[in-house]
């Protein structure tokens, strides 16, 4: 690089121009873990050795071995065939609610970070009400209202999440609208709307994406307690949280019940959590693929 | 309140062992090689560094960033982080090598026998705790004393260091100290065990320049009445020369030069000395057109060096220099110079670009009616005019009624320190900050209240260049994409066109134009700088506020920076708003200069006038702090401020609680009356303007120049 009026050229060698950044380990080891999840979301009902709902009192409560990978669970039913079967409406449950709270939580949070004032005041103190109801209280109300059904729970979810994606944006923005390329768009004549999504909104991203990452594993966990307390999914149908919170009677005399939903819970949190991890490396313009 | 004559360490040591045995040196590094290494592949930070300090003395080691000298103070300190590691070489301290210790046994010299200072005092203090307590850490860790004991300490080291009132300091927290006082703790603290050797990494570098003066002064009384030795960190060559006997200069990791600092800065021997001298923005070397400035960027080496380090960067480079490595050549009274042409090019300077052509003064004048018109603008932050009393606040008044004007075409400095309201006035003149009173007319119209109503073309013709070129560029847009936009908005809709345009614009200041495809990151600095201006340009402005557009840049890019601004102003017809701390680059560049203390104006004219009395005695006393180097001629006994706060808003005069010359009452109880003479001269100030007359010039040599 030089940094030269070209009094004499200095032969330096240009660093090679724009480098196609290569793809974060961690992008590729959340994406490996997440592949075997996301096939059984997609074909869980077709691969399961069982279907999902068939009872079997003569094989209650059995654990694992060849005739059943995982065991059953109190009423026979094939713990391995209902994970593969869960995993849509669980992934589903995540996924969903936590878009649903970025929608609704990163215009908000530029808005109050960007306006401040009245404005702002106005939206962080209706965060704070909606913060202080606790979760599953506002499940409740939402679903004690109306017939349980998933999209609700949905619904549900992503309402409770969107105060803290609310907070996170406004503070990044706060601190984003103190930099210098800020005042620069304003000299140039930039509009509130420019500022906020082309100057602001992409430096928000990379902080946003290991959040909801986060959130995407909290979502499939307040899911299973809503459907606990019935206002989930429903049995019989198969659900990740559910089963777990169905199994808990059983924990003592069989352990398996929970372990199969709950490794298949466990690889989803890792595999999103890398996957965050891996999306915020690849949308920084800094990285070269040293990771 | 004080004008001391300038406390020099008596009798440098090297001089004075020339008939004694030589002392053995209390530090001694030798082939020392650090690297840090990444992912990415390793890079040298220091090669074969190698240097003595006496006991005693006081040794400066220069270069600009990435040249290793904190990297170096730090292996020393044993604090190496971020993949630091020392590869080879030993660190001599009194005759044991610091690598050989333990871990607990470093752990117990640092802080007792090795003390440090660094540069920014605002994060070197503990927030939460109070000055006092942190003193007497070390005294409590290291020398075993009670916490009785040492609050006594603590009272006599902070009187040492020149604070009046120690028992009230010591129970102060950080935040209520000024940043001057600040400093002055921590060289408590690091005085605290008595050491014998001290590292000041850049001790000064975040001071205002008045009370920088003050902590050099009081580092080489102490240096001096201790028998201390120091390690002093530096990239400011007039600093170094005040305080150090002794001078490595580092590039590239590389000791390029180590000589007495006398010799060094008068007689540079290596061609990166010479160029880092001339460099220098001097108020003594008049307005020329360009200063010199030394082309590219530090090498980065990942191993031993193949050639010359600084060969790409050198005017006097030829075929063998970039064959072979160089050697240090070392004389008999210890002076070295890494470069085979050393003797070849003694009293060869480094090459002036355009010398002695001086801008002509009429070009500066206002050729008409003034563009931007600031009419007694005041602003005052955090003031509520509620209507309910107990919400009512007086705010803080950041600018007091404030007036000037800016030609067309003309440069107009702006100095003053920190919270002297020098970036208010800038951000109200571009309508980024509504004035609390007053008007700002550019090109005749009100400018806030048009961009208020959504006139964003008149906006686009005030421009901004940022002091952080980091900060000011989104790092998520590349350089072609943060230059476009402007145009875009200025309704340009070929695409082809405007890439032309930005190539076109790339090149005018000075960068490959294949640069538009970067992204912020993968630029220097300095190339950073220059896409601020490209930036600021796209939108064909007239008017520049450039707010300590320099100030973060190595002296050899902010020569190439400010010889650009004045290029484009010369070529565009730029009208400039220079803001700055430094006297020193202004008079360089501004054709007129406004001396801002406290959000008012004590002092305006051409800068030639400014310069030579009568002064302002705020600017006396700014220009005395001026650091200069020995070939600049004798120093001049400097006028030390108090550390006070100004105390902008009040009934009298901003400047009464630091002004060596207060008068009395009348200072602190109305406000100062303006003396103007006919060539735009004006000073605000109670002492009669035959009395100021009468002071002795800072710079005799300016006096016989002719006022521009």
């Amino acid at each position: 690089m030089t940094d030269a009026t070209p009094v004499r050229p200095a032969p330096v060698q240009l660093a090679p121009r724009r480098r196609l950044p290569s793809l974060p380990v961690s992008l590729i080891v959340g994406l490996v873990l997440l592949a075997p999840l996301l096939v059984a979301a997609v074909a869980g009902s077709w691969i399961a050795p069982y279907p999902y709902d068939e009872m079997n009192i003569m094989s209650r409560l059995q654990p694992p071995g060849a005739e059943f990978w995982f065991g059953t669970d109190e009423f026979g039913r094939d713990v391995f065939s209902r994970t593969l079967v869960g995993t849509g409406s669980s992934l589903v449950m995540g996924v969903a609610a936590t878009a649903l709270s970025l929608l609704a939580g990163v215009p908000l949070g530029l808005i109050a970070g960007y306006k401040g004032g009245r404005i702002g005041e106005a939206i962080m103190r209706a965060m704070d009400v909606l913060m202080s109801f606790p979760p599953i209280l506002l499940g409740i109300l939402v679903l004690a209202v109306t017939q349980p059904a998933q999209w609700k729970a949905i619904v549900a979810i992503g309402i409770v999440y969107v105060p803290q994606v609310v907070r996170l944006t406004r503070a990044i923005t706060l601190e984003l609208m103190q930099e210098e390329f800020i005042t620069a768009a304003r000299l140039r004549g930039e509009n509130a709307a420019y500022i906020l999504f082309h100057e602001i909104l992409p430096n928000i991203w990379p902080p946003l994406a290991v959040e909801a990452s986060l959130r995407v594993v909290f979502a499939i966990l307040l899911g299973a307690s809503l459907s606990f307390i019935g206002m989930g999914a429903q049995p019989p149908s198969s659900d990740w949280g559910l089963m777990i919170s169905e199994a808990r009677p059983f924990v003592e005399q069989a352990p398996w019940i929970a372990l199969c939903p709950g490794f298949a819970l466990a690889t989803a949190v890792i595999g999103i959590n890398l996957l965050g991890d891996g999306l915020r490396a690849l949308l920084d313009p800094r990285n070269t693929g040293a990771h | 309140m004080m004008t001391a004559p300038q406390a020099r360490p008596a009798v440098p040591p090297v001089t004075a062992a020339a008939s004694a045995p030589e002392p053995a040196p209390l530090l001694d590094v030798r082939g020392l090689t650090i690297s840090y290494g990444n992912a990415r592949g390793t890079l040298r930070a220091a090669s074969d560094v190698g240097f003595a300090i006496r006991p005693g003395e006081v040794m400066g080691l220069v270069g600009e960033s990435g040249s290793g000298k904190s990297t170096i103070a730090m292996a020393i300190l044993d604090l190496l982080g971020g993949g630091g590691r020392v590869e080879s070489g030993e660190i001599l301290f009194d005759g044991t090598d610091l690598r050989r210790l333990s871990a607990p046994e470093r752990r117990a010299l640092r802080g007792d026998r090795i003390a440090a200072v660094f540069q920014d005092p605002f994060t070197s203090l503990n927030p939460a705790l109070t000055v006092g307590r942190q003193i007497a850490e070390p005294l409590i860790q290291h020398k075993g004393f009670s916490p009785r004991q040492a609050a006594a300490r603590v009272q006599d080291l902070l009187s040492e260091v020149g604070i009046r009132d120690p028992r009230r300091v010591a129970a102060a927290y950080p935040h209520e100290l000024s940043g001057g006082m600040q400093q002055r703790a921590l060289i408590a603290t690091a005085l605290g065990c008595e050491p014998k050797l001290l590292i000041l990494d850049e001790p000064t570098t975040a001071l205002d320049v008045t009370v920088e003066a003050r902590i050099i002064d009081l580092l080489a009384k102490l240096c001096d009445s201790h028998r201390l030795s120091a390690l002093f960190v530096s990239h400011n060559l007039g600093i170094v020369n005040r305080i150090c006997q002794t001078v490595t200069v580092l590039y590239g990791g590389l000791v390029v030069e180590t000589g007495p600092t006398g010799r060094v800065l008068s007689r540079p021997a290596h061609p990166y000395s010479k160029g880092l001298v001339a460099a220098l923005p001097r108020i003594t070397a008049g307005r020329r057109h360009r200063l010199p400035s030394i082309p590219g960027t530090v090498a980065k080496l990942s191993g031993p060096p193949a050639a010359c380090v600084f060969a790409p960067r050198c005017p006097f480079a030829e075929e063998a220099c970039r064959s072979r490595p160089q050697a240090m050549l070392t004389d008999a009274a210890g002076d070295g110079v890494r470069c085979w042409k050393a003797d070849a090019l003694a009293g060869i300077p480094w090459p002036d670009e355009d010398a002695g052509i001086a801008r002509d003064p009429k070009k500066a004048q206002p050729r008409s009616a003034p563009l931007v018109e600031v009419d007694h603008l005041r602003k005052i932050y955090g003031a509520n005019r509620s209507i309910l009393p107990w919400l009512r606040r007086a705010g803080t008044v950041a600018v007091e009624d404030v007036s000037f004007t800016v030609g067309r075409g003309e440069v107009v400095g702006v100095v003053g320190e920190s919270g002297s309201g020098k970036s208010t006035i800038g951000r109200a003149l571009l309508a980024l900050t509504e004035p609390s009173a007053g008007t700002v007319l550019f090109d005749g119209a009100d400018l806030t209240r048009r961009v208020r109503q959504g006139d964003q073309d008149l906006r686009r013709r005030a421009q901004l260049v940022f002091q952080n070129s980091a900060a000011s560029l989104n790092p998520r847009k590349t350089v072609g994409d943060a230059m476009d936009r402007p145009l875009v908005l200025a309704g340009r809709a070929d695409a082809e066109e405007r890439r032309k345009t930005v190539a076109g614009l790339l090149t005018r200041v000075g960068l490959p134009s294949a640069y538009a495809d970067r992204y912020p990151h993968e630029l220097s600095g300095g190339e950073r700088q220059r896409v601020n201006i490209a930036r600021a340009l796209a939108t064909d402005p007239d008017f520049v506020v450039c707010d300590e557009a320099v100030s973060a840049l190595d002296v050899s890019v902010q020569a190439n920076i400010l010889n650009l601004l004045a290029e484009l102003r010369d070529e565009m017809g730029l009208s400039y708003l220079f803001i700055t701390h430094d006297i020193a680059v202004v008079s360089h560049i501004a054709d007129r200069v406004l001396v801002v203390y406290g959000g008012t104006i004590c002092e305006e004219g051409p800068t030639g006038r400014v310069l030579r009395p009568p002064y302002h005695p705020y600017t006396e006393a700014l220009l005395s702090a001026v650091p200069r180097l020995a070939e600049d001629g004798q120093e001049t006994p400097r006028i030390l401020l108090e550390d006070a706060a100004p105390t902008p808003g009040g009934q009298g005069c901003a400047f009464a609680a630091r002004c060596p010359r207060k008068l009395g009452a009348v200072c602190d109880e109305q406000a100062p009356p303006v003396h103007r003479t006919d060539d735009g001269h004006r000073i605000a100030c109670h002492i009669p303007l035959a009395t100021l007359a009468e002071r002795a010039a800072v710079f005799p040599e300016l006096a016989g120049d002719a006022p521009h």
